[in-house]
């Protein structure tokens, strides 16, 4: 069967635009049922905690329940993440300390989702 | 106030006013509070909230705005002619500024330039020429001014705040996940201010979120006859279709959306997927190739390029799509397999 990368992308986009997440900063693509992710990926400031530690905990709840619904999408076939300030680690989330210049040259060569 | 009594606006104003303190430094978060302290007929409070947003950001035209009809609240005529007036040299042709300037200019006894404004705001947008004729302002090609004329002028700009304060509510209460008071508030947002693409176009969204597809089509179809040239609006359609599985009708806005928007990469991007899901793969390498030309670093419109050149057996172009992505990425490891496959 046809894998349908519009219908999946269309979903993807529903799926973040429902979420609390800040995609502002993130690009995604689909190719033939393949999830590529890229970016920085932030919680949207309305959902923030204000302690660190309880920070980092949403954040990675976050993460898992993004990546699960992701999957569950009729046609997925696999899921990249390629984010510059989270990696997926023996199937644990990890922050990544980027730095300043990165993050502004991420910032520069973003498309709009 | 009505409004400080309401719970929804209780609720809405300590959340916001909880998340300015929290993040002083979004511009958006400042005006937001403001817009609410307005509504509740906290005047100074709003005004400081205002000027810092302008702060963090001096270009925020929703501010500015917001502002300049707080002025007009709190009868600072002159303030409120300044911030209009710039920016009617910014928008010469917006209609709404016009009729403002022309209410400031009825405010400060200056008739003759009221009914110049008046005659601008019908110049530039329809919208304005049928309200001032149902309200007797507009009588056989001319501008009537008396006082009943003048009540109904200002009501217009209290029509523009009120809706706005109602956009916002509904906006709240949409990220909440609470949708169905959202599309009431969006609702008297639009009833408010028929002419504002904005209102349709959320409203369109908050159907989205439900899953209320038909309406959402609807909304966004309405913002379309409002201004055909919004090109977010005929994406907005696209998706929605294609969420539908109407893939038809989502190529057929995308197209649309790609005319009245050439310069936007990812609109290309998604009008490429859409081809290469029906195998026009020629059709789609050149959408890819046109959001390239626009962005060369988006790296998906270059991983589905290589990847339908794969597919039509072109190795050489495709090996060429994936060893510029190594050259931005080095560490993509999937695209490096995918070139040593093919090697």
């Amino acid at each position: 069967m046809l894998r349908e990368d519009f219908i999946i992308q269309s979903n993807l986009r529903k799926i973040l635009i429902r979420s609390n997440i800040n995609y502002s900063r993130m690009d995604f693509g689909t190719v033939k049922g393949m999830v590529y992710l890229r970016g920085i990926f932030q919680v949207s400031h309305h959902h923030r905690e204000r302690e660190e530690g309880k920070e980092k905990e949403f954040v990675i709840r976050t993460l898992h329940s993004f990546e699960k619904k992701i999957k569950s999408l009729p046609g997925v076939t696999d899921v990249i993440f390629q984010f510059l300030n989270w990696r997926k680690e023996k199937g644990q989330w990890v922050p990544v300390e980027i730095e300043k210049r990165e993050e502004e040259d991420e910032k520069k060569t973003e498309s709009n989702v | 106030m009505k409004k400080r009594q309401n719970p929804t606006y209780k609720w809405v104003l300590s959340e916001i006013g909880r998340e300015a303190q929290v993040h002083p430094h979004y511009a958006d978060l400042q005006n937001h509070f403001a817009l609410l302290l307005m509504a509740g007929g906290e005047m100074e409070k709003a005004e400081s909230h205002f000027l810092e947003a302008l702060h963090l950001n001096p270009k925020y035209r929703e501010a500015i705005l917001n502002l300049g009809f707080l002025y007009i609240e709190m009868r600072r005529w002159k303030e409120a002619e300044e911030i209009f007036l710039s920016e009617v040299k910014r928008h010469p042709k917006d209609g709404f500024l016009h009729h403002v300037l022309g209410i400031l200019s009825l405010q400060t006894g200056k008739k003759k330039e009221a009914i110049a404004r008046i005659h601008q705001a019908i110049q530039h947008h329809s919208y304005y020429r049928d309200y001032y004729q149902k309200k007797g302002i507009w009588q056989r090609g001319v501008v009537v001014l008396d006082q009943k004329a003048e009540r109904a002028l200002k009501k217009i700009h209290l029509n523009h705040h009120d809706a706005q304060f109602h956009n916002f509510i509904g906006l709240c209460l949409a990220k909440k996940g609470r949708s169905r008071q959202a599309v009431k508030e969006l609702r008297k947002a639009a009833r408010l201010k028929p002419d504002e693409i904005i209102f349709h176009a959320n409203l369109g969204t908050v159907y989205y979120y439900q899953g209320a597809y038909s309406r959402a089509v609807r909304e966004y179809q309405k913002t379309l006859e409002m201004d055909p040239t919004y090109g977010m609006g005929y994406a907005n359609l696209s998706y929605v279709f294609g969420l539908m599985s109407r893939t038809q009708e989502a190529l057929h806005y995308m197209k649309k959306a790609v005319q009245v928007n050439p310069r936007y990469a990812d609109l290309h991007y998604n009008l490429a997927l859409l081809y290469s899901d029906r195998r026009r793969y020629v059709e789609a390498a050149s959408e890819l190739k046109k959001a390239l030309r626009i962005n060369p670093s988006y790296l998906f419109a270059r991983i589905n390029l290589g990847v339908l050149y794969e597919d039509q057996r072109k190795w050489k172009e495709a090996k060429r799509e994936y060893r510029r992505i190594l050259q931005i990425t080095p560490d993509d490891e999937h695209i490096r397999r995918r070139l040593e496959r093919i090697s």
